[in-house]
């Protein structure tokens, strides 16, 4: 079902809405936490390790220390009860006796200036005792090769007791996955055709224009005041309650306006504990704010992956099996990345039919930067493979690949062996829709023909296919939102959500939804997101899960304000509630569509009688999906996201530059909400997704990253940026907001393995290593590659 | 680290030129390489700091008896806007057109990227496809003395130049083209803006019947400093371009290129991008 625009006067869902924050941002007024400043606060900078690997014999601050302006310098000596961050709590934010990573943080300054603080670093004197460098986690899983995490990690508690708080991790191994279903070795019995081939999936970093920073302040109580673009306040403040040894509730969370997270803010990483104890020494503001070589250097990449990945069909075109085995390189510390497995076994095991399915996953440590989550979290790796070989299981058995598609792909009711119940599922649409706009069958046998052909330049079109969490994720203990909603005796309302804007959108959405209920125009909504003092609980941004579940708490909470209405109005005109209906800003009639009152003048009548009532009313939304077993297996989201994308590329033979020069986009997105906005969303998505295909790769060699600099790591510019057409399949999931489900991260994912395929289309070259950029693709193209091997055991 | 002591301003070249004899000057033009140079620790500043962008004698495109000279503080986007650049040099309006971004052709200088001396620098193989020459004046004794080089004296090595630390680079000139001389300029980047050449190539000659006669071949970003090519002129001089001289000028450019591996490309690539390039450029010269 490809709904066109529908022109209709009363409803507010999918038409074109600009951002509530557009005329800020585009006129220079938003304050970002760079712009805040508070009185009497001190400026603090990190001194970051010259070695990616050592011993530290000593420090010496002492000249640091005495330097004019500087309020304090500290080192690890100085924190006995520092606490470990990060998902598997390996990390200490200031490193005791060694340093694993370039990134690694050592000391720390305030002082009254930036460049005060900049000459006091300069002023830290480090004994180091160079250690050998494992540069890959190919390196790190080599016999003999130096433990990265070798011991105990044991801190002191406050009560003078010691504990473990990580666990010697031998042989490097970070963290482990294992997932089966069905039986592999029958898969392979069944097949008429296997293919095999290892991937590598390269390092790129989300390049928020705004790099990081933080304001940590307390006040005379000991209260903990951080100004912080955490993606996920509430669960970080209960970590910042640990790490500190204090009570959460004492700890305030404001969210000044993002310069963009893509996932980056989900965790906490060294600098925010780092100011927080600098304003607890000095009982000062303490602002940190990275430059951007920090950012490049010191913020999290999306995760490195090397897959395996063999697979098999009939010769009807019936997918048998799919046996995927990936290293991870997790780098110095386990942040998200290391879980990117639970995405990507879901596209592995569930975007197709395939009965007998394994995957695997080792995250190895190494000296390298860290991964952190990153908009598509391990599903731009995984879809990168699963449609490779898509294409080429087509191939080999001389089936067009739509064709090929078709017959594997999933239907609505249908339940995966992994547990994932596809209630809704526009997949089949997407494919047909993708595939008709672009002409994708014809172009896809003329370009073939046409491999021998003298022209230099190539044409190819790629299709790929992705499944993503389109209503939350139940990962944590709850999966919802909370909101509180008011309306004043001008019948103007605020919306006080827990979930954040990031960007995406949210605030808008959420304003329209409630609008949408309560018969109020957009200018009458005011939304409260960014204080954690005022705002309820949400488990944050994540998951392209906002608009999906606080969308569902926003409506929860205007529905039962519109009743409260609606029984004053059943009271003043001596009828029932269900004979009344707000629009416009009126109580009308339902049968007659007459006018009674004005909203606020009812509000007003309510308020100011001898009952005195206000309208507010407060709606927590927790969403009806389980949590996966050990086994990986459980229904994890509410509604499942469903996308297919068709590029077009121009490869030119004699450069091996690759032009993107056409994406059609088919998205199952449940319904359209603001269509301005998810245009938006998706515009971007792709050309992240491109970004990632074609030009980023932030380079790191020997655990050095060799270009932290906009010059020489590439993200697309305007004159780079595709056509792009984008269908939207809307097929009104029932647990949806109006329908509709989440759509965030999809619009990046398929990108790269449709480009892949794409350059296949043109050139007959099969690349199984991003990005594409001119030299690799011309080195693949003249027989120069060398493609990525799997020397890692297993 | 050195700390700035000095900071001059000079309004005329000759003040500028005086400032220079104590030595130890460091130059700011439009600021565009200094600027990220000196963060990144690759420059470090004298102890002096001299702005020479309020001498309005240095900016500007002027004719002279036997050409042009344009002046240093001249911006790239001044030559992008010169309809005499573009009609009489379009090589070298087409780097200019190529050239990083809009608001680094704004504030770029032809001196600066002269005096940066990068490999790469996008200017210099087109300066070298016309013969400029560089314009270099020092005040050693009360009096200006002005010193005029040829483009590939000037070029040193990567970041170097003949310069002498008391000398004020004021110019590049350039005599107009022979009648019937056509100009070309190609740069290779992974992306159409913003972007430092992986290899660039400038190519000049006079079509003369069915041959080329003064043909001037320059290659950047392929060699310590942009190049002129003379295996190549040579390959070419007085030849047809057909199938077998462009075959003979393509090979003839690896006696001419000496190209390293860096984070932008490997050695091989850059030999197969200047083959592939030249041929191309000489494919279309050929055709018409």
């Amino acid at each position: 079902m490809n709904v066109r625009e529908k022109a209709s006067g009363d409803t507010l869902i999918g038409k074109r809405i600009p951002k509530m924050d557009a005329p800020q941002k585009a006129s220079g007024k938003t304050r970002y936490v760079h712009d805040i400043n508070l009185p009497g606060q001190l400026h603090a900078k990190i001194l970051r390790s010259a070695h990616a690997h050592a011993g530290i014999r000593s420090i010496d601050v002492s000249q640091a220390r005495s330097l004019r302006g500087v309020h304090a310098v500290i080192t690890a000596q100085d924190l006995p009860f520092q606490r470990p961050i990060g998902v598997a709590k390996d990390h200490l934010p200031l490193k005791r006796d060694r340093v694993r990573s370039l990134r690694d943080e050592i000391a720390a300054v305030a002082a009254d200036t930036e460049e005060i603080a900049e000459a006091a670093l300069k002023l830290i004197r480090v004994d180091y005792e160079p250690l050998p460098v494992v540069a890959t986690a190919e390196d790190a899983l080599r016999p003999g090769a130096p433990a990265l995490h070798g011991e105990d990690l044991v801190c002191v508690n406050r009560n003078g007791t010691t504990e473990v708080v990580h666990r010697a991790a031998p042989g490097n191994v970070a963290m482990t996955f294992d997932y089966s279903q069905g039986d592999i070795a029958r898969g392979e019995t069944e097949s008429d055709a296997i293919v095999e081939d290892v991937f590598w999936l390269h390092y790129v970093t989300h390049c928020c224009m705004g790099v990081s920073g933080v304001i940590a302040e307390f006040d005379s109580n000991g209260n903990l005041t951080l100004y912080s673009n955490s993606q996920v306040p509430f669960l970080h403040r209960r970590e910042f309650g640990e790490l500190l040894g204090m009570d959460p509730g004492r700890i305030r969370i404001i969210q000044p306006p993002i310069g963009g997270g893509f996932g980056s803010k989900l965790d906490i990483y060294p600098f925010e504990p780092i100011a927080i104890y600098l304003a607890q020494i000095t009982q000062r503001p303490v602002k940190l704010v990275f430059t951007r070589e920090e950012e490049f250097l010191a913020s999290p990449t999306r995760q490195p992956v090397l897959l395996k990945m063999r697979s098999g069909c009939t010769k009807d075109g019936i997918l048998t099996f799919r046996d995927v085995e990936t290293v991870h390189d997790n780098g110095a510390y386990t942040s998200w990345g290391a879980t990117t497995p639970f995405v990507m076994m879901q596209t592995i095991s569930s975007l197709y039919r395939v009965p007998n399915c394994n995957y695997q996953t080792r995250a190895i440590y190494s000296n390298n930067p860290y991964a952190g989550s990153f908009r598509g979290y391990g599903n731009l790796q995984a879809t990168f493979a699963v449609e490779a070989h898509m294409d080429r299981l087509a191939e080999s058995i001389g089936m067009d690949p739509l064709d090929f598609r078709l017959k594997n792909a999933q239907d609505p009711g249908e339940v995966t062996p992994q547990g994932m119940n596809f209630r809704t599922c526009g997949f089949k649409d997407c494919l047909r829709i993708a595939a008709e706009r672009s002409d994708y069958q014809r172009k896809h046998r003329d370009n073939v023909a046409r491999w021998r052909d003298p022209d230099p330049i190539k044409r190819g079109v790629g299709m790929a296919s992705m499944l993503h969490v389109g209503g939350g994720a139940k990962i944590y203990q709850s999966d919802g939102c909370g909101t509180i909603l008011k309306l004043d005796d001008f019948a103007h309302v605020t919306l006080i959500t827990g979930a954040s804007e990031i960007g995406q959108g949210s605030e808008t959405v959420l304003a329209q939804l409630v609008c949408e209920e309560l018969g109020l125009p957009l200018s009458s909504v005011t939304v409260v997101n960014n204080d954690t003092d005022v705002t309820p609980w949400d488990v944050g941004v994540h998951a392209s899960r906002t608009t999906f579940i606080a969308g569902n708490s926003a409506i929860g909470a205007a529905r039962k304000a519109k009743d409260k209405i609606l029984a004053a109005a059943a009271v003043k005109f001596d009828g029932k509630a269900d004979e009344y209906d707000l629009k416009g800003g009126i109580v009308v009639d339902r049968r007659t569509g007459n006018g009674l009152i004005e909203i606020d003048k009812l509000i007003r009548s309510l308020h100011f009688s001898e009952k005195a009532e206000l309208v507010m009313t407060t709606f927590y939304y927790e969403p009806p999906s389980q949590h996966q077993d050990k086994k990986f297996k459980g229904d994890v989201s509410a509604a499942y996201a469903w996308a297919t994308q068709v590029v077009e590329v121009e490869v030119d033979t004699r450069t091996g530059i690759v032009r993107l020069l056409k994406v059609n986009a088919a998205h199952d997105v449940g319904r359209v909400i603001n269509r301005l906005g998810i245009e938006g969303q998706i515009e971007g998505g792709i050309v992240m997704g491109q970004g990632y295909a074609l030009t980023e790769d932030l380079i790191v060699d020997h655990a050095v990253v060799r270009n932290p600099n906009f010059r020489d790591y590439k993200l697309v510019t305007a004159p780079e940026i595709p056509e792009m057409d984008v269908s939207f399949i809307e097929t009104m999931d029932g647990e949806g907001p109006q329908g509709a489900k989440g759509v965030g991260e999809a619009p990046a994912i398929c990108v790269a393995a449709a480009v892949a395929n794409a350059i296949y289309n043109a050139t007959g070259v099969r690349i199984t290593a991003l990005p594409f950029t001119p030299e690799r693709v011309y080195r693949a193209l003249r027989g120069q590659a060398k493609p990525p091997v799997w020397d890692v055991g297993s | 680290m050195t700390r700035v002591e000095r900071y001059l301003v000079p309004r005329t070249i000759a003040e500028a030129a005086g400032g220079l004899r104590d030595g130890n000057v460091t130059i700011f033009a439009g600021g565009t390489d200094l600027m990220p140079q000196s963060k990144s620790g690759k420059a470090k500043f004298g102890t002096c700091l001299m702005n020479i962008r309020r001498i309005g004698e240095l900016r500007g495109i002027k004719r002279t008896a036997s050409g042009f000279s344009i002046g240093a503080l001249t911006t790239i986007t001044d030559l992008r806007d010169s309809p005499e650049i573009k009609v009489g040099f379009p090589a070298l309006w087409r780097a200019s057109d190529h050239f990083a971004s809009d608001q680094i052709r704004n504030a770029a200088t032809i001196g600066g990227n002269l005096a940066n001396a990068s490999p790469a620098g996008d200017t210099l193989v087109p300066l070298l496809v016309f013969d400029a020459r560089v314009v270099l004046v020092s005040r050693p004794n009360g009096a200006l003395q002005t010193r005029t080089i040829p483009m590939t004296e000037f070029l040193v090595g990567p970041g170097k130049t003949s310069r002498r630390p008391d000398e004020l680079l004021t110019a590049v000139e350039m005599d107009a083209p022979p009648p019937g001389f056509t100009s070309r300029f190609f740069k290779f980047g992974t992306r159409p803006a913003l972007d430092i050449s992986t290899i660039s190539i400038g190519l000049g000659a006079v079509r003369d019947g069915e041959k080329l006669r003064n043909v001037r071949v320059a290659i950047g970003a392929a060699a310590p400093t942009p190049i002129r090519a003379p295996h190549v002129e040579e390959a070419l001089e007085g030849k047809v371009v057909d199938g077998a001289t462009i075959a003979a000028a393509v090979s003839a450019a690896d006696c001419d290129i000496r190209p390293i591996s860096d984070l932008r490309a490997s050695e091989w690539y850059r030999h197969e991008l200047v083959h592939n390039m030249l041929e191309r450029m000489l494919s279309d010269v050929g055709h018409g």
